[in-house]
């Protein structure tokens, strides 16, 4: 569909939304291609304009990615290695439980030497060489900042716009504002793999991917390996497709009688849900059958891409979904948090993810999809400069750090091949173009066509936005032109 | 959130010139929304010093410019502005993208040009009670307002109808067709009456008015934050289900959980109840500054009090003075203040110990079954005490063919150890061919080996792990742990000489993956299946098939008495080729604590048959000789292992379980999270931007001064706070109350915002009514189901929902009630019929969450499992009557909910709830389609069909009438016909796939049914289960 077409299909669905719904057979498109039994206003509507992309992928790394050793290397850290990090520097800030107890905060440089990548010579760590060759594509943002410094909080705050819970998540909001384009898939579908390098990882919650106080027809769709991609998906045993196909004839016969009978439009809704259940029945494993991809594509990204559940297994679906036009896509990457024995701990996690995401933008880019696909390489915080534990001890490893912290993004209405934002010369305080995560919230808003201070839901009384009561601002300076 | 749907139901321009203005419902909500904010009650947000919500002050000539001059517009300064095409002059500014719409300006023209007269916000003035007839109150006031509307009311629900209204409504069950026509059919003129009293007599009535207070009052069964751990607040569910079913007044009901542990002469059960401000989610995540953490929960208590007695959107003051409520910063801390005493602590309640404080004591539940729950249980016994030749012999035949291929060309092979992974570890692992060595003592752990397998010919059919005893461990020992391994019991007093000390381990889980590349870790999503497990030595509570529990508190460890190494093998359901799946991980976890972990593990890849056994010695020994010379001893103890070991009664020792479990939750102490005063209160100070770290000025209790003040003589603690929210004078307790309990009753409330009365909320549909229940509720003595009673005898309710198109488009969401209310079923509910329908329901009350089928281990993809001695970290289904208990028992894990009925929108449960969504999703068609849950009710549905005597029409209508409430039409029966021959002929001589469409769930099918038939009708009741009208209340 062009772009024009279906903004004007997006505008006419709002005024639909907004207003009132018509007698028996209305049926509203949902982030499941469904409809609340209540009718959903948007207090005021927002404004669209044209968007920069369509869809947004998210590459979540859960747990804490070391910007330290994976994107913000400084000289000074290998002045200062093994050395006090000096109190100016550190300042004041509160530090966790875990290190606000530490007799020394020793200087710990980059685990790994790295390289100068991409026309602008951006360094990036040897730990992710593949991710190293996309340098030009993406925009590495190193000013990221949060005032959350414990897991629960900081990536809830990421992934919902709060540190507490009951906020819905971003995915949730962009299938809330934007609905769906593909009707034979949720708009939102999260998956979640196990990093090797920490495992079991930080938790994760539903919360993350959940609806909050919006409609929870648009929380996210978990996506698992196995027979049941989306839960509840295949027919019981015994029962074959077009038994069921069938028995859902009979069952739509059934309930239109009634419904005229009653006067009921929610049940002729229903009768379109089992539709699209059923549709979601051939069209998800079609998704999830790999086999029709190359060898060339299934070895680009790496070997753990035939292992199902893996993140690189996920890159692929991911790919796959948003080829089929599935509106916001999200892998959560667990096990980023190294508290100790980081230097066997961060090469694990960093192989984890290093090829299949750097095969995953490319295959988006080589098929055309990055120009209109936000993609957000993120976490919840950074880590400390200094050591947690004993420097050298092989336990060692590093604190969350939310002062600073590098996070990238590419594709559809990012600049890409540049860098926004530094920190001072120990990577700890920010010094330049400070990005707070709503500003961050505002920036993918903005790139799907969203104003983020018009994009509101009314709850207990307020107008509730991702990106909260604070004020937020459009990084407008990695927008690209 | 459903404004404009009411705007465009009430309020068109006709009646808006027509009626006049009402301050409250046309004037405040434009104010507040467009206004308020910079011109309302937070003074630090206020521009200008300007006040917009107080007459005075908008009425007051400021130097020459004066905000409103009622009644002349024309000097009006903000009505100037409001038209003002200057935009720094513009109000609201451009920049606060708020726009007042042309009938907003329109209202605000007309209210100005009339005088700007300003009204109290109306839910903060008493309850005006109208001068109606009781009985009559509530159809007087809506039929009312319907003349106003030109509309008028519906005939009555037909008799089936109705009684499926009812049922659901007062007991969240659906009748069963007996009880329809035996209502259909009475001629009794008070038959309607009679079967309201009925159900209020019910003990279900307790468990379906439960379930909104559990969504208000967050309830769960996990602290909800981080690791979200397991903790017990079941005591706590069985208070609120009784408190119902006793009809316990409201005011009580307040008062009790609010301050029960402060009431005079306190019983156990008054401080189960103070549960309610104990439900907040905490966190145990190491690292969390324990400050903040207490904030948050007494923040959480102070927004849940607002939400869900109140409905007053307190939450906003945390950070500044309420937007548009009359809610200083201050007042809201002193809120706080009443909370802050409790001696919780900022990070506890880990490893399934509730954080504290907390109690433990006996249920409060009144019941009635104990003599026949302990009859059921001598009987159980006396069955599995019993020989049963039959068993027996099946079950010795079977382990002597399992005895005499023991060993069966076996062969252990070294496997090659690549690596090994643990979360929380950084060295101390020592690798050397087969062996692993863990060097460091540690509390617990969970160890990723990852090897290659040998290279064989044959397949492996298992794998084994042999721990050496080593002579630097204690008593050269095979582990760290101590001795005793046993948990301490914390009452008992310990040893006066401490035992003998024999280092031990415990295997608490082990599991496997193959592959064709090596994997650091097991696949979560493809672990082998485990056929049998067995071992050379195992202490009697912990046997091999102990790790197969993933749970920490079972698991395989070796009798202390064992010299030398010990081991245990396991043996997979299918073979692994090594060559295909060259390499396999195995996930090894000591998860029990105490040290009890291992040092020196040694890893064999096995052929052939395993040459141990999981049979005890002794019972290997009475096997292998001779029936005939075996002693009655021997041969009791054959039978006893047999009864407590075979398959075969595997059912009735899960039965036996559930029923001991079911006994001791009755009449044993549990532990339970209450309210409490610390010794040394903290102190509560205003925060800065509520920043736990900003503390400003020290404040007392107190409540807000826009209301009235605690009543004369109460204490200024929770009881004081409780004594004045249940006062006769606060305008909200009871309206707030008979909202929400309108709302379970018409879909909606009065007031469309149950959580906000505020500003911001919706003004009520009908005030008058509002206010006439709610002092007909105190004035009863806040007697629920006296309220309760009132609504369901009302014409209003027992109205037809049946409703026209143009009464449709008209008023989409039944708010003017000019038919019967019709909605969809809560997620709880919607498995609870189906239970019902199915027979399959077990209805006993409270008692302990549990476990019914999830599809996999949910839990585990997002928990900590494995580094964490925290519980509900890996989900183990239940068996038996466990699976079939009620939904709002099911175990709520707050950041991993249970699928089916998130699907229908049951919150997490991690905030306040009291207006649950109601969507209509393809998810929900899956669930109710293929949930194993669902597909077991169809196959009992049908079983209970083929029961019923007749033809297939006869028994079509009977499924149908049970499910649904009503006969099929014969259009209906048609359709069902069709699709019952459909069925029939598909499955005509294809037993395999009828048996595999009969395989599901674990209860039992009756086996003199033809499986053809049973299948067939198995899918007709599916489809019968999927009408939409099966989760709806018409």
């Amino acid at each position: 569909m062009n772009p024009i077409a279906e903004r004007f299909l997006d505008l006419n669905r709002r005024r639909f939304l907004g207003g009132i719904s018509s007698g028996i057979g209305s049926i509203a498109l949902g982030s499941l291609g469904a409809t609340e039994a209540s009718i959903r206003p948007v207090p005021g509507g927002f404004k669209r304009f044209a968007p920069k992309a369509k869809r947004v992928l998210c590459l979540f790394q859960s747990g804490g990615l070391s910007h330290v050793d994976l994107f913000d290397d400084k000289p000074m850290l290998h002045e200062h290695a093994g050395k006090e990090l000096p109190p100016s520097i550190k300042g004041t800030q509160r530090l966790t439980g875990m290190t606000s107890g530490q007799s020394a905060y020793p200087v710990v440089p980059p685990l790994k030497t790295g390289k100068r990548c991409g026309k602008h010579g951006t360094w990036i760590s040897d730990l992710l060489p593949h991710i190293q060759t996309l340098a030009d594509d993406i925009c590495i943002v190193k000013s990221l900042h949060t005032e959350a410094i414990n897991h629960d909080p900081g990536i809830t705050y990421m992934n919902t716009g709060n540190q507490l819970p009951g906020y819905a998540s971003m995915g949730a909001w962009v299938s809330y504002g934007l609905g769906t384009v593909n009707e034979n898939l949720p708009a939102f579908i999260a998956m979640v793999s196990q990093g090797t390098g920490k495992n079991p990882g930080q938790p994760i919650f539903s919360r993350l991917w959940g609806s909050g106080f919006l409609p929870s027809s648009h929380q996210g769709v978990g996506l698992r390996p196995g027979k049941n991609p989306v839960l509840y998906l295949q027919n019981p045993p015994g029962v074959e497709p077009a038994q069921r196909r069938a028995a859902l004839d009979d069952l739509a016969k059934l309930n239109t009688l009634r419904a005229e009978d009653l006067g009921d439009p929610e049940t002729i809704t229903r009768i379109k849900a089992y539709e699209m259940a059923y549709r979601m029945q051939t069209s998800v494993p079609d998704l999830a059958d790999i086999s029709g991809e190359s060898t060339e594509t299934l070895e680009s990204y790496g070997p753990e891409v035939h292992k199902p559940g893996s993140y690189a297994a996920n890159c692929l679906l991911a790919r796959r979904l948003l080829e089929r036009n599935v509106r916001f896509v999200q892998l959560f990457h667990r096990g980023w948090d190294q508290h100790i024995a980081i230097t066997k701990q961060l090469p694990n996690q960093c192989r984890d993810i290093d090829q299949p995401t750097a095969a995953l933008l490319k295959d988006l880019k080589q098929r055309g999809l990055l120009d209109d696909t936000l993609v957000v390489f993120t976490t919840e915080f950074g880590r400390t400069v200094f050591s947690q534990g004993k420097l050298g001890d092989a336990g060692m490893g590093r604190d969350h750090h939310g002062r600073s912290f590098t996070v990238w993004l590419a594709g559809g209405g990012i600049q890409g091949g540049i860098e926004y934002g530094a920190t001072d010369d120990f990577c700890y305080n920010i010094v330049e173009n400070p990005v707070h995560i709503r500003d961050l919230h505002a920036t993918i808003l903005h790139c799907m066509g969203i104003d983020h201070a018009q994009f509101t839901h009314r709850f207990r009384g307020l107008n509730v936005r991702l990106t909260g009561v604070e004020e937020a601002h459009v990084v407008k300076a990695i927008l690209a032109t | 959130m459903r404004h404009i749907a009411l705007w465009i139901s009430v309020a068109t321009p006709a009646l808006l010139q027509a009626a006049p203005l009402e301050y409250n419902r046309d004037i405040r909500p434009i104010l507040s929304e467009n206004c308020f904010s910079c011109h309302g009650f937070d003074e630090k947000g206020r521009k200008a010093k300007l006040r917009m919500d107080v007459a005075e002050e908008a009425y007051a000539d400021r130097d020459g410019v004066i905000a409103l001059k009622p009644g002349d517009l024309n000097n009006s300064d903000a009505w100037k502005r409001i038209t003002s095409e200057d935009a720094d002059e513009l109000m609201p500014p451009p920049k606060s993208h708020l726009k007042l719409t042309p009938s907003d300006k329109q209202k605000l023209k007309r209210w100005i040009e009339e005088g700007a007269k300003y009204d109290g916000h109306w839910s903060f003035l008493p309850p005006k009670r109208s001068p109606f007839e009781a009985v009559h109150a509530i159809d007087t006031l809506i039929r009312k307002r319907l003349t106003e509307e030109g509309l008028t009311a519906a005939p009555p629900a037909d008799r089936a109808t109705l009684i499926r209204r009812l049922s659901l409504d007062l007991t969240g069950l659906p009748p069963n067709s007996m009880e329809v026509s035996r209502f259909v059919n009475d001629p009794s003129p008070n038959a309607y009456e009679a079967l309201v009293d009925r159900f209020f007599k019910s003990a279900h009535f307790g468990e379906r008015m439960a379930l909104e207070w559990l969504d208000a009052a967050r309830y769960a069964d996990t602290n909800g934050f981080s690791i979200d751990g397991g903790r017990h607040m079941w005591l706590w569910r069985d208070w609120v289900i009784q408190a119902f079913n006793d009809n316990k007044p409201y005011d009580r009901f307040l008062l009790e959980q609010i301050a029960g542990d402060l009431l005079p002469e306190r019983t156990t059960a008054d401080l189960i109840a103070t549960g309610f401000q104990r439900n907040n989610m905490v966190t145990h995540e190491g690292g969390t500054i324990p400050e903040e953490n207490l904030t948050n929960y007494n923040a959480d208590r102070v927004k849940t009090l607002g939400e869900a007695v109140l409905g007053l959107t307190l939450g906003c003051a945390q950070c500044h003075d309420h937007k548009f409520d009359p809610i200083t910063q201050k007042e809201y801390f002193q809120l706080f203040a009443f909370f802050n005493s409790l001696g919780d602590k900022g990070l506890d309640g880990n490893a399934g110990i509730n954080p504290g404080p907390f109690i433990e004591a006996k249920t409060p539940l009144k019941t009635e079954e104990l003599p026949a729950l302990r009859a059921r249980i001598s009987s159980l016994r006396a069955t599995l005490a019993r020989p049963d030749a039959k068993i027996l012999s099946d079950w010795e035949n079977r382990q002597q063919t399992l005895l005499s291929k023991q060993g069966l060309d076996f062969e252990a092979h070294p496997a090659e150890i690549l690596k090994v992974s643990t979360p929380n570890r950084g060295g101390g692992i020592e690798i050397d061919g087969s062996s692993v060595r863990l060097k460091q003592a540690i509390e617990m752990g969970a160890f990723d080996v990852s090897m290659l397998l040998p290279k064989v010919a044959k397949p492996i059919t298992g794998l084994r792990i042999t721990v050496h005893p080593v002579a630097t461990l204690p008593g050269g020992g095979w582990g760290h742990g101590p001795e005793d391994k046993r948990p301490a019991k914390k009452k008992e007093a310990p040893a006066a000489t401490p035992p003998k000390m024999k280092g031990s381990f415990m295997l608490t889980s082990l599991s496997a993956t193959s592959g064709a590349i090596a994997s650091d870790q097991i696949n979560l999503h493809k672990l082998e299946p485990i056929a049998r497990t067995s071992a050379n030595s195992w202490e009697e509570k912990y046997p091999p098939s102990g790790c197969l529990d993933p749970r920490n508190d079972s698991g395989w460890s070796p009798a202390l008495a064992s010299e030398g190494p010990v081991r245990l093998t396991v043996t997979f359901s299918e073979p692994i080729d090594p060559v295909r799946t060259p390499f396999l991980t195995t996930q090894l976890v000591f998860g029990h604590g105490s040290k009890l972990t291992p040092e020196h593990i040694e890893l064999a890849a096995i052929t052939g048959t395993d040459d141990d056994s999981d049979l005890p010695a002794e019972i290997i020994r009475i096997l292998r000789s001779p029936s005939e010379q075996r002693s009655p001893a021997q041969k009791a103890g054959l039978w006893n292992y047999c009864a407590t070991h075979s398959e075969a009664l595997a059912r009735a020792r899960t039965d036996l379980a559930n029923l001991e479990e079911r006994l001791a939750s009755l009449t044993q102490d549990f532990p339970t999270m209450v309210m409490n005063v610390a010794e040394k209160p903290r102190e509560t100070f205003i925060l800065e931007r509520g920043d736990y770290a900003k503390p400003t000025l020290k404040v007392a209790e107190g409540t807000p001064r826009a209301l009235p003040p605690m009543p004369e003589g109460a204490p200024a603690n929770r009881l004081g706070l409780a004594q004045w929210l249940i006062m006769k004078d606060n305008p909200l307790t009871a309206r707030v109350a008979v909202n929400r309990f309108w709302k379970m009753f018409f879909g909606i409330g009065i007031v469309a915002t149950p959580a906000d009365f505020g500003a911001q909320g919706e003004w009520p549909t009908h005030p008058e009514l509002l206010d006439w229940l709610a002092s007909e509720f105190t004035e009863s003595g806040w007697d629920v189901k006296h309220l309760l009673k009132r609504f369901v005898l009302s014409d209003t309710y027992r109205q037809s929902s049946v409703a026209s198109k143009e009464l449709l488009e008209r008023d989409p969401q039944n708010r003017l009630l000019a038919r019967g209310p019709r909605f969809r079923l809560p997620a709880e509910l919607v498995r609870d019929a189906v239970l019902k329908t199915s027979g399959l329901l077990t209805e006993y009350i409270g008692g302990p969450s549990v476990n019914p089928y999830s599809p996999g281990d949910l839990w585990r993809e997002v928990s900590h499992y494995g580094s964490s001695p925290a519980t509900a970290q890996t989900f183990v289904q239940d068996h038996g009557e466990k699976l079939y208990r009620r939904s709002l028992y099911t175990y709520w894990k707050r950041t991993a909910a249970p699928p089916n009925m998130s699907a229908f929108d049951a919150p997490n449960r991690e905030v306040c709830t009291v207006s649950r969504g109601n969507t209509t999703t393809p998810l929900q068609a899956l669930v109710t389609l293929n949930d194993p849950q669902f597909v077991e009710a169809a196959r009992a549905l049908a079983q209970r069909t083929l029961h019923q005597p007749g033809s297939d029409s006869t028994r079509l209508r009977w499924a149908f009438a049970e499910a649904i409430s009503r006969d099929p039409k014969p259009e209906e029966l048609h359709i069902l016909k069709g699709a019952l021959a459909r069925e029939r002929a598909g499955y005509a001589t294809k037993t395999d796939r009828a048996q595999k469409a009969l395989s599901v769930g674990e209860s039992v099918r009756d086996l003199s049914l033809s499986p053809l038939e049973h299948a067939a009708w198995m899918q007709v009741a599916s489809l019968i289960l999927n009408l939409s009208e099966a989760v709806t209340r018409n």
